[in-house]
């Protein structure tokens, strides 16, 4: 009679190995996949991995909706955080006025529970505004995949469009910096002509345009090459 | 200075106010939940979770500020 036990060891023998290169080509499928080689070319621009990054030099774990399975994001970018100023300022302002506002005389007549429910429902907007702006900036990107060029627009809660072209329709890419801030922050708008339906996509306010235009004129040739030598996908 | 007496009619009217516009309110934060979720599907990103919970958050705070105005 077999040793069942013998027998059960050399299978774990004769399965580990085969474990171990399977764990090996997971790892390699996943790093190629969720943590892609930045270009030679590219060296000197910074890779970040802040979800909260404006400027995303082929980052880690970005997915989204009719990505294809092959398809590699090149460049993840939002615009520039010190646009969020202006809100985040009215949002401070706007938490900082109840206390000012309950010493006013008129308050002491109003019953304490009266003046809470104020306050509540005040503090409620303001997150709510505050809230809606920060996704306004959070989902408002634009993505450059090695085949595509996406620009998600949320213009609120209730409104949102999703464009996207392919490299090869791309005809024009026009880099605009103006203002002060933009000029010291280094942010503007790309301008992206398409022989599309749709014929612009506009990046609006993406920290260093002339990187992203730089990214998106090697992203045309490489296209260029992969055409002629057709290895189209 | 005139104290202001807001017992009575007044004060129905207040509350009467206060519960519409947060019920409207209630709607409207679940509407952010919703819109979240469709925003986390179509995009992703890491935060996901922290967004989500932020306003699954809000949207438990307005229904604790609705049950305060109608116990009020």
């Amino acid at each position: 009679m077999p040793d069942l036990f013998v027998s059960n060891g050399d299978d774990q023998k004769s399965q580990a190995p085969e474990a171990e290169t399977q764990a090996v080509s997971k790892s390699k499928i996943q790093e190629t996949t969720e943590n892609p080689k930045p270009d030679e070319k590219n060296a000197d621009i910074p890779r970040t991995y802040n979800p909260l990054g404006s400027f995303n030099y082929y980052p880690r774990s970005v997915n989204f909706e009719n990505k294809d399975p092959q398809e590699k994001v090149i460049l993840f970018l939002r615009a520039h955080p010190i646009t969020n100023l202006g809100w985040m300022s009215l949002t401070f302002i706007l938490a900082i006025i109840p206390p000012f506002l309950t010493a006013l005389p008129i308050f002491e007549n109003i019953p304490f529970k009266y003046t809470l429910l104020m306050g509540f429902v005040w503090y409620l907007f303001t997150f709510i505004y505050a809230f809606e702006a920060f996704l306004d900036w959070f989902f408002s990107i634009d993505i450059i995949t090695d085949e595509r060029i996406f620009d998600f627009d949320f213009y609120n809660l209730t409104y949102r469009r999703v464009t996207d072209v392919n490299i090869d329709r791309i005809q024009d890419v026009t880099v605009a910096i103006g203002g002060g801030i933009g000029t010291l922050f280094n942010f503007g708008n790309v301008l992206i002509q398409s022989a599309a339906e749709i014929p612009e996509i506009d990046f609006f306010n993406v920290p260093q345009p002339d990187k992203v235009a730089k990214v998106l004129r090697e992203m045309r040739l490489e296209e260029e090459v992969e055409r002629v030598e057709g290895r189209v996908r | 200075m005139p104290d202001l007496n807001l017992s009575g009619t007044a004060s129905v009217l207040i509350k009467i106010a206060a519960i519409i516009g947060l019920v409207v309110y209630n709607i409207f934060a679940f509407i952010v939940i919703k819109q979240v979720n469709l925003m986390t599907q179509t995009l992703e990103v890491d935060l996901e979770k922290t967004i989500k919970g932020v306003a699954v958050a809000h949207f438990i705070f307005s229904i604790c500020v609705l049950v305060y105005a109608l116990l009020m």
